[in-house]
């Protein structure tokens, strides 16, 4: 559960692109990547924006307080405590389940049949079954969790503790850091998403703001 | 910041301090505490609102500074919307410069101007102009500007300044309609009213008018000779002479300027100064030794010469002489009238000032708490007494980054 000294790789992250802020859009909670848009929370709505150029898209009126996720058909979405399943082409929810931190949940992801939920002060991700909602495992963090990403079989998170902000990735199974990418001062972390490139989509918190972080190559195409 | 604390903050930012309370009730961690507190305090229960706030500051990590100075600011708003101002303003200056190092200037900000107006709910007006001077108010949040400039134009008020509380108040209100916070509008309008308000009666050749502040400014730059009875102050083109803590030569004084060009009998002048009704020998000696002093304290400002009768004011450089007198006759009206200047005076500062006695004063100023027009701070020996007006506004609160505890 805590770095190894040994080889944890510690950089600065590299921001490609900030989108927003967006009129109307206070604070930006969760953020994910439906292969096209980026879907970001927003408190009383989700919005999408198209990367490219940068102009909210979409918009649906579904309650949106915390982590956000797809699992390539619907999006999955957290308000209050508990976690809403949203189908984007009517914007209805489908289906809710009780949010496995009752209310204290941060981050969310999306990763075979299964959502992987931040819980933020507690410092834990519990992984839990997306149909029932039973917690089937807990990892402990070191720092406040908040966004929280499944991509290329790396569990990535994010984190805003005091000043400091980081992108992190753990091992699933120790929860042992394996890689950090620091923030700049001010720039936090509210929510984390990878696309299918080699890009992060991150929630940029008060600012109102998304940002685009290089995404590191993964062990295996090292 | 996790679901509930994202929600129950949005709750507050939308005036709905119960639907926060609802979220977050039944939560102990320190966010929820900032929440709950600042949803109490929105709520009006102000003990419970400052206790929340002080366990949610000491509950904060001690890599979450920023949370911490936040939580502590807000405690000290609602300290001052509680109006009490017994605590010190030092840990208010530790936050202050703690949100500054952080980089949260616009909440630094806010703790300064909680600051200045704590000064001017005490009656330091003085101190709290020098702190305002020292803000930087540029590229600031318009509640705070709103705030700010409500300051400055409190201040120029109880100068006497009135264009330059007029520009100030003009600023607030349009930061204020910018912030879009109807209290703040509602507050900003009502201290405006001040403005166009009757301030004083101008007694002038025997007859008397009401005046409102700007055209008591207009005649201090008249040139005129000003006899002023609210402020116990003789002004004149180039200088003045304050006469607070002389009731003698202010009575002395009043009474040949009510009578100008006229004279004024020396046993009208004994009646005024001395209270007494009939004059003797020793009074007169007494008015002769009076008069001397009075010719002494206004030297470069007006003769007192001599007639058959008694005495008349001839004033040097002026072309006229006028009265100006409290909006009301009476003790209370001048208790009021000195108090109106926006300082705070003890009881006894005001007896001597005014030359009632302690009692008469103590009487008028309990008639005058009881009307809601004065208000006191302290006990005992240090109770000072403030005008109602001075430094009214402070009940809107906006509780710095209300919306920021994560």
């Amino acid at each position: 559960m805590h770095e190894s000294k040994r080889n944890t790789r510690n950089k600065q992250a590299d921001i490609v692109r900030e989108y927003g802020p967006f009129p109307g859009v206070g604070r930006v909670h969760g953020v994910t990547f439906d292969g096209q848009q980026v879907w970001f929370a927003t408190g009383e709505k989700m919005a999408a924006i198209d990367p490219a150029s940068g102009q909210i898209v979409r918009e649906l009126g579904v309650p949106a307080y915390a982590g956000t996720a797809f699992d390539g058909e619907y999006l999955w979405q957290i308000a209050d405590d508990r976690i809403q399943k949203v189908d984007p082409k009517s914007g209805r929810v489908v289906a809710t389940l009780p949010a496995p931190a009752h209310g204290r949940d941060s981050g969310l992801t999306w990763a075979e049949g299964m959502l992987w939920v931040g819980e933020y002060r507690a410092r834990k991700i519990h992984q839990i079954d997306a149909k029932t909602g039973a917690v089937l495992r807990t990892i402990e963090s070191d720092r406040f969790v908040t966004g929280v990403s499944w991509v290329d079989g790396e569990l990535w998170h994010g984190t805003s503790e005091g000043e400091q902000s980081e992108i992190r990735k753990i091992d699933p199974e120790s929860g042992e850091v394996l890689e950090r990418l620091r923030m700049p001062e001010g720039a936090e972390v509210t929510g984390l998403e990878a696309d299918r490139g080699d890009l992060f989509y991150c929630g940029g918190g008060d600012s109102g703001k998304v940002r685009a972080v290089r995404r590191p190559k993964t062990s295996a195409q090292r | 910041m996790d679901s509930l604390i994202a929600s129950a903050a949005r709750a507050l930012a939308v005036g709905d301090p119960l639907g926060a309370l609802a979220r977050v009730a039944l939560r102990d961690d320190p966010p929820a505490l900032a929440l709950r507190g600042i949803a109490m305090a929105q709520l009006g229960e102000y003990d419970r609102a400052r206790e929340l706030l002080r366990r949610a500051a000491r509950a904060f990590g001690p890599r979450e500074r920023l949370e911490r100075a936040r939580c502590q600011v807000a405690e000290a708003e609602i300290a001052l919307a509680a109006r009490d101002l017994r605590g010190s303003p030092r840990a208010l200056d530790a936050a202050a410069r703690s949100l500054d190092m952080l980089g949260d200037h616009a909440n630094a900000l806010h703790a300064r101007l909680v600051g200045v107006r704590r000064l001017l709910l005490l009656g330091r007006l003085d101190e709290a102009e020098e702190a305002l001077a020292a803000l930087v108010t540029e590229g600031a949040p318009a509640t705070l500007t709103a705030l700010a400039e409500l300051a400055r134009a409190e201040i120029a008020l109880r100068r006497i300044r009135v264009t330059e509380a007029e520009a100030a108040f003009g600023r607030s209100h349009a930061a204020a309609l910018a912030a879009g916070i109807p209290a703040l509008v509602a507050e900003v309008e009502r201290a405006g009213r001040a403005l166009s308000a009757p301030s004083a009666k101008l007694i002038r050749a025997g007859s008397t008018r009401p005046v409102r502040i700007d055209e008591v400014q207009a005649l201090f730059e008249s040139g005129e000779l000003v006899i002023d009875a609210c402020r116990r102050v003789v002004h004149g083109p180039s200088c003045s002479a304050t006469l607070a803590g002389r009731p003698v030569l202010f009575a002395l004084a009043r009474a040949l300027a009510e009578a100008w060009p006229a004279d004024v009998s020396r046993d009208v002048l004994i009646e005024r100064a001395f209270d007494a009704r009939a004059a003797n020998a020793s009074h007169r000696a007494r008015l002769r030794v009076e008069v001397g002093r009075l010719r002494a304290a206004l030297r470069s400002l007006a003769r007192i010469d001599a007639t058959r009768n008694g005495f008349a004011l001839e004033p040097l450089g002026s072309r006229a002489v006028v009265v100006l007198a409290p909006p009301i006759d009476g003790p209370a009206g001048a208790i009021l009238a000195l108090l109106e200047g926006g300082e705070s005076w003890s009881t006894s500062s005001l007896a001597s000032a005014l030359g009632g006695s302690q009692r008469t004063v103590q009487r008028a100023l309990r008639e005058l708490e009881e009307a809601d027009a004065v208000r006191s701070i302290g006990q005992g020996r240090s109770r000072r007494w403030l005008a109602r007006s001075a430094g009214a506004f402070a009940t809107t609160l906006l509780l710095p980054g209300a919306l920021r505890v994560r």
